[in-house]
């Protein structure tokens, strides 16, 4: 397996609960994942286990040969661990162009080669003429697009999307999820995006991770883990 | 209780700053250290006959001008928030003026203008052959010290209360008023009940004022905790003595802070929306218009546009004899204790503020804490525990050099380290208050997209952190900047021998009863901060809810 996450747990100072329990994922190289949960289910709390930005308690990341924390309080820090990550809300730059913003995590590769990345990436995302705007005169949807080309340009391990299309309108949620499917399957990189829109899910993922107080509800495949959703959910409703 | 919730893994940052607030809290160790130390003769002296005159001074001096300062502050907070009258744009951000004023420099001048020579007696005598007893015109006992305090630092109420107005207050206000309340009612059934825990965090700060004041209190010859510690220290040299006052004034701080969080309760009125919409101002007509005119305009004129014309004045008639080269040193000396201070403070608090939200922990929350302590203890207790605390470096310094059969060449405690060292430790809440919110505009989403493309917590800091809280960093560097422009007990006590800074200088004029020659570094220091608050209003209007 690509991507081996084992017995993940973890808890914020101060609460007796915790918000990820015994939390565990296997995936193949070039997969795609959805990790679906209501709100306050621990997903987004997964996703920032996975990128190292908080400490699990307990509990192996391993992507690839790299361990990402393991046995005995290793713990990679989340520079270190060579990912992308499409925020929420994109977390562009605001002070630096399309170009820097997506160059950004490039700094220890030579010009010539962070130049060439930056044309494949803008020709990936259609957007070659955007390049010396700022964040802020761009739309929603393109604002989406330069985050994915941020997060892809690095040649991460893993590629890690936080909600991707909360902060879109409803009309553009559509073509921007079939656009982000194609060009995640075109690069064949490997993906966990985290939702709470079982649409998304169903549309994007190879396989769906349902999470409640989190721990996992269920895995499966969209057609498996959907279908039963509606069925569990209709039942009281028929009752 | 697990170690990552203690003292969480930050690379270098989190031992940086632990190890900055730890000096910047070891003078006020040391001073709670040597307050149980065994008493001498002065300060048994001082218990006996002169402590009980201290305190009552002192309590009423800060009671009073907290229930004025409220009444005023209230009032106009309320009014220019409710009601539309003439000038009212102008006097919203007017009523901030009195801020820019050291409450000394109003204190001299004032004196100055009721004084038999001065312009109020002269022109009732020339004019209105008026010649009245000179008890009416007599303003140095503590009613005229509460009466300085309330017209110079009533805007901490009215700035915190109006802000609260304009953010949260207007849904209830509107319902008080659609439910058929009246002005005065929804006044004080609805308004001031609401606005409690901001009245009281704006009347906290001017009572901490009061308590740090020096130059209004020892002008007027009131005996309170702030005289008696310079005197102890500089009459008697007894630093033990001092810093047992010093530990007293410090108990009543404490014991302000505890009643500020009393009072506040619960009360913290956040609401679950986060609409916020300005409260829409209801028309005034007749008598109350030239009221609310006369009123809002009245406190405008005495506690800023009189005083500024008077020192104007005043200024423009000793200009040839005071700006002399020495003068110019003096601005230097002020500019550059300000600048050198203020970036020191601006620097540990960027480093600070950056660990306790990378951080989570226990360590990293007492760190915050400990940050902003400094500002509420008052000048004099800081610059006693300070000497403290250096004189026991230079001892330290001198047994080590002997020791190794050398002389010490330089005495940390008759350095200019040691003022600067002051500064930074009194007013870092302020720079540190300025970066922490900047930092928390820009939350952490920008620094954690860095982070997973390949930054380290260093790098992210400068490539991303630093240029995005470039404003937060320009606004603490000039509100600090100004404060330490103004300040005057610590700059007395701590400054290094012959070095005067302007406030030091408008100090000494008055004190010798040259209040006319005062009035040059006066006015420069009023028209310094006022640029300063002038320019902040405009970024705080600028700024969306």
């Amino acid at each position: 397996m690509y991507v081996n996450i084992s017995d993940l747990c973890f808890d914020y100072p101060g609460t007796k609960q915790k918000t990820v329990a015994d939390f565990f994922l296997h995936m193949q190289e070039g997969e795609v994942i959805s990790i679906l949960g209501e709100s306050g289910s621990g997903k987004s709390t997964i996703l920032r286990l996975i990128a190292g930005l908080e400490q699990p308690c307990k509990g192996t990341i391993k992507v690839g040969e790299k361990v990402f924390c393991g046995a005995g309080g290793a713990f990679l820090p989340v520079e270190k661990r060579g990912l992308g990550m499409v925020f929420q809300d994109y977390a562009l730059f605001p002070h630096m162009t399309v170009e820097a913003n997506i160059t950004f995590g490039l700094k220890r590769w030579k010009r010539s080669e962070r130049k060439a990345r930056l044309e494949e990436m803008l020709g990936l995302i259609s957007m070659e003429e955007y390049k010396r705007r700022y964040p802020y005169e761009l739309s929603g949807g393109q604002q989406q697009r330069i985050a994915l080309a941020r997060a892809l340009a690095p040649k991460p391990s893993l590629l890690l999307l936080d909600e991707p299309f909360s902060n879109l309108d409803a009309h553009l949620q559509q073509r921007i999820r079939d656009e982000l499917r194609e060009t995640i399957k075109k690069t064949g990189t490997t993906t966990i995006f985290v939702t709470h829109d079982q649409e998304d899910a169903r549309v994007l993922a190879d396989r769906i991770v349902m999470v409640k107080g989190g721990t996992i509800q269920q895995v499966g495949k969209a057609c498996e883990v959907l279908k039963e959703t509606v069925t569990k959910q209709r039942v009281p409703v028929e009752a | 209780m697990k170690w990552r919730h203690v003292f969480p893994k930050t690379t270098g940052w989190g031992t940086v700053s632990v190890f900055l607030v730890t000096l910047l809290i070891l003078p006020t160790i040391f001073l709670m250290v040597r307050v149980f130390q065994p008493a001498s003769e002065n300060w048994k002296h001082i218990r006996e006959f002169m402590l009980k005159d201290y305190m009552v001074d002192t309590l009423t001096i800060a009671f009073w001008t907290g229930v004025f300062s409220v009444a005023v502050g209230t009032t106009l907070a309320w009014l220019v928030s409710a009601y539309q009258f003439p000038f009212r744009k102008t006097l919203k951000w007017a009523l901030l003026m009195p801020l820019a004023i050291p409450p000394y420099i109003g204190a001299y001048t004032y004196h100055g203008m009721l004084s038999y020579t001065g312009v109020i007696q002269r022109t009732l005598r020339d004019t209105f052959q008026l010649d009245l007893h000179q008890k009416y015109f007599d303003i140095m006992h503590i009613p005229g010290a509460v009466f300085i305090f309330t017209i110079f630092l009533y805007p901490y109420v009215y700035a915190i209360t109006r802000a609260f107005f304009a953010s949260q207050a207007t849904s209830l206000i509107e319902n008080a008023r659609i439910l058929g309340s009246g002005s005065l009612r929804t006044f004080f059934k609805v308004v001031l009940p609401v606005s409690r825990a901001a009245i009281v965090a704006g009347v906290s700060l001017v009572v901490l004022e009061v308590l740090n004041d020096y130059g209004v209190v020892s002008y007027f010859g009131i005996q309170t905790f702030s005289t008696a510690i310079f005197q102890t220290w500089f009459s008697f040299g007894d630093l033990d003595a001092a810093i047992k006052l010093a530990g007293i004034l410090m108990g009543i701080v404490i014991l302000v802070l505890i009643i500020e969080k009393w009072l506040r309760g619960r009360r913290k009125f956040s609401y679950s929306t986060t609409k916020v919409k300005p409260l829409k101002p209801t028309e005034l007509y007749g008598w109350k218009k030239a009221v609310a005119v006369g009123y809002a305009g009245i406190i405008f004129i005495l506690g800023f546009l009189l005083p500024v014309i008077q020192l104007s004045y005043w200024a423009v008639l000793t200009f040839d004899q005071i700006f002399t080269k020495a003068f110019v040193s003096y601005i230097w000396n002020s500019t550059f204790t300000a600048g050198v201070s203020a970036v020191m403070v601006v620097v540990v608090a960027i480093l600070v503020a950056n660990y306790t939200r990378m951080a989570r922990g226990i360590v990293p929350a007492v760190t915050a804490r400990l940050t902003v302590l400094g500002y509420s203890i008052p000048g004099a207790v800081v610059a006693v525990g300070v000497i403290g605390f250096f004189i026991f470096l230079d001892e330290q310094i001198k047994k080590i050099l002997a020791a190794a059969g050398a002389s010490p060449a330089l005495m940390l405690s008759t350095s200019i380290f040691m003022l600067l060292f002051a500064y930074v430790i009194r007013f870092m809440a302020i720079g540190y208050n300025s970066i922490e919110s900047g930092f928390e505009k820009v939350g952490m989403k920008f620094t954690e997209a860095s982070r997973t493309l390949g930054m380290s917590w260093t790098e992210t800091f400068f490539r991303v952190d630093l240029k995005m809280i470039r404003p937060a960093i320009f606004s603490g560097f000039i509100l600090v900047f100004v404060d330490i422009l103004k300040e005057l007990p610590l700059t007395l006590i701590l400054r290094p021998f012959n070095f005067e800074t302007l406030s030091t200088m408008a100090y000494r004029y008055a004190n010798d009863e040259m209040i006319q020659e005062s009035a040059l570094a006066s006015i420069f220091i009023v028209m310094v901060s006022g640029i300063a608050m002038y320019i902040f209003h405009i970024l705080i209007e600028k700024e969306p809810n």
